[in-house]
C-alpha cells in the first residue's frame, strides 16, 4: 500500500495473503477474506465525564456520530469508529494523518490519542457463513439482533486479542495487533476451509 | 462460569483474570506501618460463601471489577467497575427473534 | 449363522446395501443400521470379552448406554477403541474389531480367568499388589512383572500410535433454549419455545430425530409414531431461529448455563468432506435448559445375566421396530414390570415367538394376562430366571419360584429352551445432566428410581426424564416446559391422541435375585453383586468408597445400566433403604468425548506464532528461529557448518569489532499517556521520571508490592504529558496489567492513559565502534552526533523515506542506537541500515550473541530477575529513590530483604576452559560422589569472546565478598564439575568508555 510517505507499506500477511478461491469451494464461496489497510488507526482514550466531548471531537474531524452506550459505533464507507472499553474508541479512516488531527481536536485535558496504524492489522471476514466461521473463534453472540451494526467488540482467542467491529450485514473487522496477525490469518483460512472461503 | 462484565456483558471465565481479595486496603504510600502493609500485601480473605474480588477482563475491555461470588456454587450475585464513574448500562442486545442459534 | 433380519419392517433403507468388517470377516447392512444392528441381523451374537474375567458378551442395549458391546473402530490406521456398537452407524469400507480377546473372539485365552473368578474379586489388585512380597520373590519386581500381564489381560480397547489426521472443531453458539433430546417431549418443547419466537437448539444423540417416537410402534395423531415425528420436525426446519443438531451428544452442564456437546460430523461417512471436522464441540450458552433425555431401561441381576442372547426388552423391540431385527426366533421374557410385555408384542408383530414370560410378581394385571394370551406364551408369575445356558449365544433359561421376602429362588426348577431373553428392571431416567448442574435426585417409590427434583430457574425437564414414562404425557410435559422457557408464551394446543399398549410402568421392587453364580450388576467392569456384598461386608459402607472400591459404574457407561441395581444390593446389605444410601453425584462426559474435539485446532505447538515485522528477513538470511514465550526470534544467523557456540562467537566479534543489528521489536512497548503521567511513573519505578527531560531516556526499574524486583527497562520522554515505556519482552503483558490495575483500583483519580504499543514500532538496535558511522551515512534530518545525540538522547529523522525516532542506548556496552520506526516499514528500515553497514561489514546478531553481550557486560534480564531477587542483589540498589514512595518502598528493607547472606550477582570464570551451563550450583568444597553444600547457581552462561573464557552470571551467598576467591561448579545431573574463580559480573569494559565513546 502506498502511503504519503512515499514507501510502500508492507502488510504482516503479505506471504501468506493468496488471492482466489480456497478451501471446499466447489459448492460455493460462503465467506470472503480480505486484508482493511486503512491509513490510520487511532485509539481514542477519554478521561472520566469526558467520553461525551471525546465523541464529539471525533464527529468534528471524522463526521462520525457515534452512538452512546457500551461497544457503540458506526460505520461510514470508509471510515469506522466503535468503542472497545469505558471512554476507549478505535476510530479508522482510509487516509494518513488522522492522530495528529485527532491531537489537535483533544486537549490532554479531554484525554488522550494513540496512534495504532501500523500496531493492528484489520481482517475483514463477509458472507452468509461469516457468523458460523468466526463462532469457531469467539465466545460471543454474532446474531444480528445482540451485535448490532456498527457495534463493537473486545474479545480473545486464546492469546490472540480481537475487537471486532460489525460493518455489515454479515461483515465483521476484526482487528488483531499486527504480530498476531499472519498466525490468526491462517487460522481465520483453515476455520474457513470448510464453506469455502475467497481471498479478495 | 460466566462474569458479566459492565461494559461488555457476560463472558466466559476464561476472558478474565482474577485480581485478588477485593477487601484489601493499600496503606497509604508512604506510610511506614509494616503491619498494615503485610496485611495488604500478604493477608486474604478465605471465606466459604460471598466473597468480594477484583477481575480483570483481560480477555476483552481490559477494565477492573468488583465481583462478589460465591465460593462455594460459583454464584456471582453482583459486579460493578471498580472505577465508580464508569458505570455504563450492562449490554442489552434487543429482541433476538429470528435469530440463527 | 442364521439371518435375523425381518422380511419388512423397520426404519432402514433396504434397497441399498452396505459393505463393512467386523474382526476380518465381510458382512452387510443397509443406511439405517448401527454396527449392532447389522451384526445381529447377520446372525452374530458374540460381540467382546469382558474386562476382568474375559466372558463372551453380546449387545444389551440398543443405545449409547451399551456396556458389553465395545468395539475398536478403524480409519486407516487410526484407531478409535470402546466404540459402542450401538453407536456407531455403518457406512461403506467400515472396518470394526472387537477387543479384550486373544488370539481370537470365539477362543479367547484369558478366559481362564473365569476359573479364577474367586480370587479376582473386589479389591483383588489392592489386597494382593500392594503390600511387600515376600517369600523367595521378596527384593525383586515381582509386582511390576505381575502389572505387566495384569495390564494386558485386563482392559478394554487399545489406543493406536498413529496420528490422527482428521479434523476437530470448536464452535460456541447462544440460544434461549437449549433442548437436549428429540423424543415426543423435546420435539414438543421445542416446537413451543420456537413458536413462542425463541432461539432455540435441539440436540440428538442419534443420527435420526424422534426418539421413541422412531421404534415405539404407537400412533401418535393417528399416524405412525415416526412418522408424526418427522412431521414435527419438517415443521420445526421452517423456523430460522431453531438449529437442529442430530448425531451430538450433550455431555457436560456447567456453570452459567453453559453446556457442552460432541457432533459426530464425519464418523458415518465412508470419507470424511474435504475440510469438514470429524467431530465438532459446541459450547452452547443457553438461557434455559429443557431436559428431554428419556430413561434408560435397567437390566436385572441373576445367575448368567450376562450371557450373549439376553438383551433389555426396550431394545428387542427397538432392533425390531426400527432395524427389523429379532434379537431370537423363540425369545423368553423376564421382568418386574408391564413395559416388557410390550417389547414381546412388538417382537411377534416383528415375527419372533414368545414362548415365555417370567415375571417375579405374584401377580399381574388383567391387561398383562390379556397380551400373554395374545403372545400364545406361558406366563410365570412369582418365578424368576436363576440361570441361563449356552455358550456364545443363549439356548436356554432356568427357571423357579421367586420368594419376594428373602429375594432368593427355591423349588421346583425347570429347563426352558430359548434364544433370547428380554429383560426388564424397570426405568431410570437419564437424569446425568440435572445431577451435573447440581440437582439432587429424589427416590420414587412407586418407579424405584430415582427421579430429578424441582426444576430450577436454569432448567426444567419433561418426559421420561421426569418419570413421565407414557407418550401421551410426554408430549404433555413438552409443551409445558417449552411454555415455562419462552414465559409463558406460546399458544396452547390440543395435545394429540396416543394409541400405545397398556400396562404399568411402576416396577415390583425388585432388581436382584440371589441363587448361585455370577450375577452382573456392572458388566463392563465385571462387577457381580457378590463383589458388592463383600465390599459391605469389608467395611465399605459409604457409596462413594464402594464404588472406588469395586469400579462399580467407573467404566466407560458411567453406570448408566448398574447404578440403581448396584445401590439396591448395597441397601440391603446395609439394611437401608436406598434414599438412605444415596446416590452418587453423575459427572461430566456423559457418554465417551474425542480427546481430538477437546484439543481441536490446538496441536502441535499450541500457541499462535507472534512475529516481528522482519520475521521473513531474518528467516531469509539463515536465521534460525527461536520461540521465546509467543515470539520467534532469531537465535543465530549460523552460516552453513557452524555451530552455534561459532556462529555466536562471530557475531559478537564482529559487532565489537565494528558494527551489529539486532531486531528489538519484541520488547514490550507501553503508550503512557496523560496530564499525569510523570506522577505516575514516578509511583510505579524506584528512580524519578518526573525530572527527565523531554526527548531524554532513563533506564528505569520496578519493583513488586513485597519489594521484590519485578521488571526493568528504558522510558523515553517523548512529550510532556507522552512517555514510550520499553519492558523486558517476557514481562510485557505482566507490566501492561500491573499498571492497569495500579490505574484502576488504587489511583482512578490518575489521568494516564497505558495503551500497549509494541506492535506499533519495529525495532532495531545497532551497536558497535562503527554504529554511528552507518548511522550518519542513512539517517537524514537530523545529526546524530555526541551533540545532537548524547546518550539516552532521543531524536526524530528519516531512513530512507521512512520517518525514524533513534534513542542512544546500549544493551551490548557498545556504542549503540535503537532505531524505531512504523511497523510496516520495519523491514524497509533494516534492509536501508543493512545496505548502509555493508561497507563496515555489519552483521545482523541473534539472541546468543544479545545473551553474550550482555552477560559480558553483567546486566540483568528475566533469568536474574526471577522474583526472588531485590534490586540490592542485583546491584541496582542506587535506583532506589529515596525522596519518594514508589511501589515497594515499604517492604523492600524488612529484615530478610536485606540479609547480608542473601544471594547477589556475581560473575563466574571457569578455570577449566569448559563451557558452564545455568543451572549449575557452586560449591565451596568438590564432592562429586555426593554433591552439596551449594552457595548459590548460574544464572546465564556463554563463552566470552572479550575475554576468550567461558564465564557465566552466578547469584552467589555473600557475593561481592567473594570476589577473587575460587569454588567449583557443581552439576551432578550433567556431570559438570570444576573449578571456577569467582568476579564482578562487570566482566568487559567495567568503566563503559566504549558505550561513551
Amino acid at each position: 500500500m502506498a502511503s504519503r510517505i512515499g514507501v510502500e507499506r508492507l502488510s504482516p500477511l503479505e506471504p501468506v495473503y493468496r488471492s482466489g478461491s480456497h478451501g471446499r469451494f466447489e459448492d460455493g464461496v460462503e465467506v470472503a477474506l480480505s486484508e482493511i489497510r486503512p491509513g490510520s488507526i487511532v485509539q481514542v482514550t477519554a478521561w472520566p465525564g469526558e467520553e461525551q466531548s471525546a465523541a464529539a471531537a471525533i464527529r468534528a474531524v471524522t463526521g462520525l456520530n457515534m452512538p452512546d452506550g457500551p461497544g457503540g459505533g458506526v460505520v461510514a464507507s470508509d471510515q469506522h469508529a466503535f468503542g472497545i472499553a469505558p471512554g476507549k474508541f478505535i476510530v479508522t479512516v482510509e487516509s494518513e494523518g488522522l492522530v495528529a488531527a485527532l491531537v489537535n481536536a483533544i486537549p490532554p485535558a479531554m484525554g488522550a490519542v494513540t496512534d495504532l496504524s501500523h500496531g493492528r492489522t484489520i481482517i475483514r471476514i463477509e458472507g452468509p457463513k461469516a457468523e458460523w466461521v468466526l463462532a469457531k473463534f469467539f465466545a460471543i453472540d454474532f446474531a444480528l439482533p445482540a451485535f448490532p451494526l456498527g457495534a463493537g467488540r473486545s474479545t480473545s482467542h486464546h492469546d490472540i486479542f480481537a475487537q471486532i467491529q460489525r460493518t455489515g450485514a454479515d461483515r465483521f473487522d476484526i482487528c488483531v495487533f499486527r504480530s498476531f496477525a499472519r498466525s490468526f490469518w491462517k487460522a481465520l483460512c483453515h476455520a474457513s476451509a470448510e464453506v469455502g472461503y475467497e481471498v479478495q | 462460569m460466566l462474569i458479566t462484565c459492565p461494559y461488555c456483558g457476560a463472558r466466559d471465565v476464561s476472558e478474565f483474570t482474577y485480581q485478588g481479595d477485593g477487601n484489601r486496603q493499600r496503606p497509604a504510600p508512604n506510610s511506614q506501618d509494616l503491619d498494615a502493609w503485610n496485611d495488604y500485601v500478604y493477608d486474604r480473605l478465605n471465606p466459604a460463601g460471598d466473597h468480594n474480588e477484583i477481575w480483570q477482563h483481560s480477555g476483552g475491555c481490559r477494565t477492573h471489577i468488583r465481583v462478589v461470588r460465591n465460593t462455594l456454587t460459583h454464584e456471582i450475585s453482583a459486579v460493578q467497575p471498580v472505577r465508580p464513574e464508569t458505570k455504563p448500562s450492562p449490554v442489552k442486545p434487543a429482541g433476538r427473534r429470528g435469530a440463527r442459534p | 449363522m442364521t439371518s435375523r433380519r425381518t422380511e419388512t419392517g423397520g426404519r432402514i433403507d433396504r434397497f441399498r446395501t452396505i459393505r463393512f468388517t467386523f474382526d476380518g470377516a465381510s458382512y452387510t447392512g443397509h443406511p439405517g443400521d448401527t454396527l449392532a444392528s447389522a451384526l445381529l441381523a447377520s446372525g452374530v451374537s458374540l460381540f467382546g470379552r469382558s474386562f476382568k474375567y474375559h466372558r463372551p458378551r453380546g449387545v444389551l442395549t440398543a443405545g449409547v448406554d451399551e456396556p458389553n458391546a465395545l468395539v475398536t473402530v478403524l480409519r486407516g490406521d487410526v484407531r478409535e477403541p470402546n466404540v459402542p456398537a450401538t453407536m456407531v452407524e455403518i457406512h461403506d469400507g467400515l472396518v470394526a474389531e472387537s477387543q479384550n480377546r486373544f488370539p481370537s473372539l470365539s477362543w479367547d485365552i484369558g478366559a481362564l480367568n473365569q476359573l479364577a473368578g474367586k480370587l479376582i474379586s473386589a479389591g483383588f489388585y489392592y489386597k494382593t499388589f500392594m503390600g511387600p512380597v515376600i517369600g523367595p520373590l521378596q527384593g525383586t519386581r515381582f509386582w511390576m512383572f505381575c502389572e505387566h500381564f495384569i495390564r494386558r489381560a485386563a482392559g478394554l480397547g487399545r489406543a493406536g500410535k498413529a496420528p490422527d489426521t482428521a479434523r476437530y472443531e470448536n464452535m460456541n453458539a447462544f440460544c434461549d433454549v437449549l433442548v437436549v433430546g428429540s423424543g415426543p417431549a423435546g420435539l414438543m418443547a421445542a416446537r413451543t419455545a420456537a413458536e413462542a419466537g425463541k432461539r432455540v437448539i435441539l440436540a440428538e444423540l442419534d443420527p435420526v430425530l424422534g426418539g421413541s417416537a422412531n421404534w415405539s410402534g404407537e400412533t401418535i395423531g393417528e399416524v405412525p409414531a415416526a412418522d408424526w415425528a418427522a412431521e414435527a420436525i419438517r415443521d420445526l426446519q421452517e423456523f430460522d431461529s431453531v438449529r437442529l443438531l442430530p448425531r451430538t451428544t450433550v455431555w457436560g452442564y456447567y456453570d452459567g448455563n453453559s453446556l457442552v456437546a460432541l457432533e459426530r460430523v464425519g464418523d458415518h461417512k465412508e470419507r470424511f468432506a474435504t475440510d469438514e471436522p470429524r467431530h465438532r464441540q459446541w459450547t452452547i450458552r443457553a438461557g434455559s435448559v429443557v431436559l428431554a433425555t428419556g430413561a434408560l431401561e435397567r437390566p436385572l441381576v441373576f445367575p448368567g445375566n450376562d450371557r450373549p442372547g439376553v438383551m433389555l426388552a426396550s431394545a428387542a423391540k427397538r432392533y425390531a421396530n426400527e432395524f427389523g431385527v429379532l434379537p431370537g426366533d423363540k425369545v423368553a421374557v423376564f421382568t418386574n414390570n408391564d413395559t416388557a410385555y410390550g417389547a414381546a408384542l412388538a417382537l411377534k408383530n416383528a415375527g419372533a415367538r414368545t414362548v415365555l414370560i417370567v415375571d417375579v410378581r405374584a401377580d399381574v394385571s388383567a391387561d398383562m394376562r390379556a397380551i400373554a394370551n395374545e403372545l400364545e406364551a406361558e406366563l410365570l408369575t412369582g418365578h424368576a430366571v436363576v440361570a441361563t445356558e449356552g455358550g456364545k449365544a443363549l439356548s436356554g433359561v432356568t427357571v423357579q419360584p421367586f420368594q419376594a421376602a428373602t429375594g432368593t429362588a427355591s423349588g421346583e426348577a425347570r429347563n426352558i429352551h430359548a434364544d433370547g431373553l428380554l429383560v426388564s428392571g424397570g426405568w431410570s431416567p437419564a437424569i446425568h445432566l440435572a445431577s451435573q448442574a447440581g440437582a439432587r435426585p429424589e427416590w420414587d417409590d412407586g418407579l424405584q428410581a430415582f427421579l430429578p427434583p424441582q426444576p430450577t430457574r436454569k432448567w426444567t425437564g419433561a418426559g421420561a426424564f421426569n418419570g413421565a414414562f407414557s407418550t401421551a404425557e410426554s408430549i404433555a410435559q413438552g409443551v409445558a416446559a417449552g411454555m415455562a422457557v419462552s414465559g409463558g408464551g406460546g399458544q396452547r394446543f390440543e395435545p394429540p391422541a396416543v394409541v400405545t399398549v397398556a400396562g404399568d410402568p411402576k416396577p415390583a421392587p425388585v432388581l436382584e435375585i440371589r441363587a448361585d453364580g455370577k450375577s452382573f450388576v456392572d458388566f463392563q467392569h465385571d462387577v457381580t453383586a457378590d463383589d458388592v456384598r463383600l465390599a459391605h461386608r469389608e467395611g465399605f459402607v459409604s457409596v462413594e468408597h464402594l464404588k472406588r472400591y469395586t469400579t462399580l459404574g467407573m467404566a466407560t457407561d458411567q453406570g448408566k445400566t448398574s447404578n440403581v441395581p448396584g445401590l439396591a444390593i448395597m441397601a440391603a446389605a446395609l439394611g437401608k433403604s436406598i434414599p438412605e444410601v444415596g446416590t452418587t453425584r453423575f459427572r461430566p462426559p456423559f457418554a465417551g468425548v474425542s480427546l481430538g474435539s477437546l484439543a481441536a485446532e490446538r496441536f502441535g505447538d499450541l500457541r499462535p506464532e507472534r512475529l516481528t515485522p522482519m520475521h521473513d528477513w531474518h528467516v531469509e538470511h539463515g536465521a534460525t528461529m527461536y520461540s521465546a514465550g509467543l515470539w520467534h526470534r532469531p537465535q543465530i544467523y549460523g552460516d552453513p557448518g557452524e555451530t552455534i557456540e561459532q556462529a555466536y562467537v562471530r557475531e559478537t566479534r564482529a559487532t565489537r569489532g565494528s558494527a551489529g543489528i539486532v531486531d528489538v521489536s519484541t520488547l514490550g512497548k507501553i503508550a503512557v499517556q496523560g496530564p499525569d503521567a510523570a506522577e505516575f511513573l514516578d509511583r510505579v519505578y524506584t528512580n524519578m521520571f518526573s525530572t527527565l527531560p523531554v526527548g531524554k531516556a532513563r533506564y528505569g526499574l520496578m519493583l513488586r508490592e513485597d519489594g521484590i524486583a519485578f521488571d526493568d527497562g528504558t522510558t523515553w520522554r517523548l512529550g510532556e504529558r507522552d512517555f514510550l515505556m520499553t519492558t523486558t519482552t517476557a514481562n510485557a503483558g505482566k507490566v501492561m496489567q500491573h499498571l492497569e490495575y495500579f490505574l484502576d483500583v488504587i489511583w482512578p483519580d490518575l489521568k494516564v492513559a497505558v495503551t500497549s504499543v509494541t506492535d506499533q514500532w519495529a525495532g532495531a538496535a545497532i551497536g558497535g565502534p562503527n554504529a554511528r558511522k552507518i548511522l550518519q551515512s542513512v539517517v537524514t534530518g537530523t545529526p546524530v552526533d555526541d551533540t545532537a545525540l548524547p546518550f539516552m538522547g532521543i531524536v526524530h529523522g528519516e531512513i530512507d523515506g521512512v520517518p525514524v525516532m533513534i534513542c542512544r542506548l546500549s544493551f551490548s556496552g557498545e556504542m549503540a542506537f535503537e532505531v524505531y520506526c512504523g511497523a510496516d516499514w520495519g523491514t524497509h528500515v533494516w534492509e536501508a541500515l543493512m545496505q548502509a553497514g555493508k561497507p563496515y561489514g555489519l552483521v545482523p546478531y541473534g539472541l546468543e550473541a544479545l545473551g553474550t553481550m550482555r552477560i559480558e557486560k553483567g546486566h540483568v534480564t528475566g533469568a536474574e530477575i526471577d522474583g526472588r531477587t531485590t534490586a540490592r542483589d542485583l546491584h541496582l540498589g542506587w535506583m532506589l529513590s529515596k525522596k519518594k514512595p514508589f511501589i515497594g518502598s515499604a517492604m523492600m528493607d524488612r529484615e530478610g530483604l536485606i540479609a547480608s547472606d542473601r544471594l547477589q550477582l556475581v560473575g563466574i570464570v571457569a578455570l577449566d576452559n569448559r563451557p558452564l551451563s545455568g543451572g549449575a550450583h557452586i560449591v565451596e568444597e568438590l564432592h562429586e560422589g555426593n554433591p552439596h553444600g551449594s552457595i548459590g547457581y548460574l544464572t546465564a552462561c556463554c563463552y566470552s569472546p572479550s575475554l576468550g573464557k567461558y564465564i557465566a552470571l552466578a547469584l552467589l551467598e555473600g557475593g561481592k565478598a567473594r570476589h577473587g576467591k575460587r569454588a567449583f561448579v557443581s552439576d551432578p545431573l550433567r556431570k559438570r564439575f570444576g573449578p571456577v574463580e569467582i568476579v564482578s559480573h562487570h566482566f568487559f569494559d567495567p568503566e563503559g568508555t566504549r558505550m561513551h565513546g
